[in-house]
């Protein structure tokens, strides 16, 4: 057990906050010594990281596997494009409208969360596919299949770089929230045995229903400006199976149900594409698939698993006596 | 009028296919408890094998069928011998066995996309284009043939079920641990049917290719709505599959008549979300809510 | 007074009447036992009562409120709280963790800080030594420990207790008996148990309810319900009544 640690908040120690304060700063310091192309590589995978982390908050906290999470990035993307070229709203607030409306219709999906298991995660392809369906078809609001163009600003990819790293602080620090809060206990609870936690009292619908909202809010945030990032959308970019399956990738990869497993998840899976992009644009899907089924065999925990078998392995090298207890 | 009974022709036929595709879902999910996400995956590759098959050796894909039934189930027996077999049990059920059989998928996907690249596929036959007269409209010959292939599996599962090895598979589907009391190899069973289940998709993925054009992506549509027909089916229930099938199949050729052309591939996916909620024992009572 | 009440509860799954109109009342501060063959509808009704299955017909009332028909979560808010017949720990969870989550609940009803009560709960069942960790490590009478710990947090008025002894041995039978005993005067609970181990039932119980075929058979103190032919016949078979002694 480890020894306590000063709590600021019930769910923020004080050596954490400093950790996280410390690496916000160094990213908010770095372009400063970065070329363009690492500048746009990070922010691309800053919003990345921020999906994945919001995925995993109904995916893996309460065990809800979705695979139409596309939905909320398309709606948050092309809402938020709309009201930029209406010109009726700044970016942010723009982005923000995209989280909003996305929330919204999470909060419509309602019906589904009431489904266990294999038969939510199959009801999320529907929903997905339906909504790139219409998306597509609906084109005075989507521009069909010929997409949107948003009027490029000087300089605005460049700035775009922080208000990226302010979203993935927001995930970041809100995953840490729910997971140590109650909330997190509580999903925990339902992904356990949902009938089970009703009776402890858990309504399982609504705090299903509080997760899903926030993970399709900062999902659909993370859509609006990836819009504004490429000031190209098209529904079959933002709202194909692809990107669906990209969420549930980088999140199980990387440590589905940990805390910032998904980030890890999310810096390989924007790696990689980035640079098999180039060789061999279409293998990595399967290249996933195969780490996908290697990693729920042997380690379920992902690569923050993996990681966290090597830290374990190193102390007990340094102190023998050690048992090799703990929990992950 | 006679437009109507097109329909209804048309309703039922395709009705047969969906119900082939709904077959294989439906076992594994039956026995094993497992939601064989890799189905999708296994449609696609019954129906690039038809087509390389025809293309190579000329084959017509309805003498093919043999051949891709051996090469789907042996994949199956493998894929459950050195992949899912090694979950806990308990996972099985879980997301475990879905992320598990959804990389499966992926890979298959990538492996068709790096063989045949992405471009659609057909299966052209000299009599592709032949029509029969069936209650005084025309209707494709190759619809015609899906639909009595696809009964096939019909009567098989009603004479099996009466079999030994039929009791066996019902026994291990209701409780897997006694069966081992009674000297049933459990194991096996449950090999064998993912094996079956798996041939069916392997099938249906053959058949669809004369009917449809595909590509790697298919198979996503295909996996709705045999979901759909699973659930609205009812498990272990050859006649409720059938009859789902049929009320699918239905649903959407008539829905062409209310709803703009490109709603009706999501008409699957309405239909499913409506029968989930209100009605979450499916039309035969089995519990999807846990 | 009577603090739970059961009317005319009817519960069918499919033609199958698992529960067909039982009455049953508990008296403040009591135990009340349930006894009866297997497939009597016991947990059947226990669910019926704890909101996990709505009744077919008939009513659950709580201190003259109704409860039946509203979702678990609720009844366990109004102050009806269960254990399973099969232990269902939160496997994602340690013991404390467990225990907490249902003492959210609990906190919500007494005003008590969530924590303190889970810590004292989990002292009170005697799992302080295991509090940190997963109930995969926990044996079945720790894992039945944790049920109960989870049902006393979310601070119930009822609760109701389906086979927490069966299946340990007998000295943990003894020692889950005696805490059960001291709970309820410690705590002021109302109490309703399913059990199959005869004795720990008639020392424990005030009053015993035998079920059989889903009816209410028989009810009395354990003494007489004992002797009542009917019940013997119910748990031996036809005849045996007569040649008991």
């Amino acid at each position: 057990m480890s020894p306590a640690r000063r709590r600021l908040l019930p769910w923020l120690d004080a050596r954490d906050a400093a950790g996280f304060l410390g690496g916000l700063a160094a990213l908010a310091a770095l372009p400063l010594v970065l070329d363009v192309y690492a500048h746009n590589l990070l922010t691309v995978a800053f919003l990345a990281i921020a999906g994945a982390l919001a995925w995993n908050w109904i995916g893996g906290f309460a065990g809800q596997v979705s695979f139409g999470h596309a939905a909320f990035f398309g709606l948050g993307g092309f809402v938020s494009a709309r009201l930029l070229l209406a010109g009726a709203l700044p970016p942010p607030l723009a982005w923000l409208a995209g989280a909003v409306a996305a929330g919204a219709f999470a909060l419509g999906a309602h019906p589904t969360l009431r489904l266990r298991g294999p038969y939510f995660s199959i009801a999320t392809i529907g929903l997905g596919e339906a909504t790139r369906v219409v998306f597509t078809y609906w084109d005075r609001f989507t521009g069909g299949a010929s997409g949107l163009s948003l009027p490029v600003e000087a300089g605005e990819k460049y700035r775009l770089y922080w208000w990226a790293l302010g979203l993935l602080a927001l995930a970041v620090g809100a995953s840490c929230a729910i997971r140590r809060s109650a909330l997190g206990l509580k999903l925990l609870a339902i992904k356990s045995d949902v009938d089970a936690a009703a009776d402890c009292g858990v309504s399982p619908a609504l705090h299903q229903d509080v997760a899903l909202v926030l993970s399709a809010a900062v999902v659909g945030a993370s859509g609006g400006l990836y819009a504004s990032y490429f000031s190209f959308i098209e529904p079959t970019d933002l709202l194909g199976f692809d990107r669906s399956i990209s969420f549930v990738l980088m999140a199980v990869i990387g440590g589905v149900g940990t805390i910032l497993g998904p980030a890890l998840g999310a810096i390989v899976f924007v790696l990689v594409r980035q640079y098999l992009l180039g060789s061999y644009p279409q293998l990595y899907l399967g290249l996933y698939g195969a780490l996908l089924i290697v990693i729920i065999l042997f380690e379920p925990l992902g690569l923050w698993g993996l990681g966290l078998r090597a830290v374990r392995r190193l102390h007990r090298r340094r102190d023998p006596a050690l048992a090799g207890e703990g929990r992950t | 009028m006679q437009r109507l009974v097109d329909m209804a022709v048309s309703a039922v036929l395709l009705a047969g296919l969906y119900a082939t595709m709904a077959y294989g879902l439906g076992l594994i999910y039956g026995v094993l408890r497992i939601v064989n996400l890799a189905h999708a995956g296994v449609l696609m590759a019954g129906a690039y094998l038809g087509f390389v098959l025809h293309r190579r050796l000329g084959l017509d894909p309805y003498l093919s069928i043999p051949l891709v039934l051996a090469v789907t189930f042996g994949f199956g027996v493998l894929l459950y011998r050195g992949l899912v077999r090694h979950l806990p049990r308990g996972a099985a059920g879980g997301p475990q066995s879905l992320l598990l059989l959804f990389g499966v998928w992926l890979v298959l996907r990538n492996g068709a996309y790096l063989i045949f690249s992405g471009n659609d596929h057909v299966i052209r036959t000299s009599y592709s284009t032949r029509a029969v007269e069936v209650l005084g409209g025309f209707v494709s010959l190759n619809r015609v043939a899906v639909f009595v292939v696809a009964l096939v599996p019909v009567v098989l599962q009603l004479v099996l079920s009466r079999t030994y090895a039929g009791k066996a598979v019902r026994a291990v589907a209701q409780n897997a641990s006694s069966c081992t009391l009674v000297g049933i190899d459990v194991e096996r069973v449950y090999a064998i049917t993912f094996g079956v289940g798996t041939a069916l998709a392997g099938l249906a993925g053959l058949l669809s290719a004369t009917l449809f054009s595909f590509n790697p992506s298919f198979g996503t549509g295909e996996l709705l709505k045999s979901f759909v027909v699973v659930v609205l089916g009812g498990l272990g229930s050859i006649v409720g599959t059938s009859l789902a099938a049929l009320l699918l199949a239905v649903v959407e050729v008539f829905a062409i008549l209310v709803l703009p052309a490109y709603l009706t591939s999501a008409v699957g996916f309405i239909v499913l979300v409506v029968v989930l909620v209100l009605r979450p024992g499916g039309l035969f009572g089995q519990r999807v809510l846990g | 007074m009577t603090l739970l009440q059961a009317e005319g509860l009817v519960r069918r799954f499919g033609g199958l009447a698992a529960v067909d109109g039982v009455d049953l009342a508990l008296t403040e501060g009591e135990i009340l036992g349930v006894i009866g063959p297997n497939g009597a509808g016991k947990s059947t009704l226990f669910a019926l009562m704890a909101g996990s299955l709505p009744p077919t017909r008939g009513r659950v009332l709580l201190a003259g409120q109704q409860v039946s028909g509203l979702p678990a979560h609720r009844v366990v808010a109004a102050g009806i709280a269960r254990t399973h017949q099969i232990v269902r720990p939160f496997v994602h969870l340690t013991v404390r963790e467990n225990v907490l989550v249902a003492a959210l609940a609990g906190a919500r009803r007494t005003g008590q800080p969530a924590r303190a009560l889970a810590e004292e709960v989990v002292a009170e069942v005697g799992l302080v030594e295991r509090a940190g960790d997963l109930p995969a490590a926990l044996t079945l009478a720790g894992r039945k420990r944790l049920e109960l710990a989870r049902a006393l947090a979310t601070a119930p008025r009822v609760l109701l207790l389906d086979e927490v002894i069966a299946g340990v041995n007998p000295a943990e039978a003894r020692q889950l008996a005696a805490l059960i005993g001291a709970l309820r005067a410690r705590r002021r609970l109302s109490i309703i148990l399913i059990e199959h181990v005869m004795p720990a039932v008639m020392s424990l119980s005030d009053r015993v309810a035998v079920l059989d075929h889903g009816r209410k058979i028989a009810e009395g103190r354990p003494a007489e319900v004992a002797r009542d032919p009917r019940v013997v016949e119910a748990y031996l078979g036809t005849g045996a009544a007569a040649e008991s002694p």
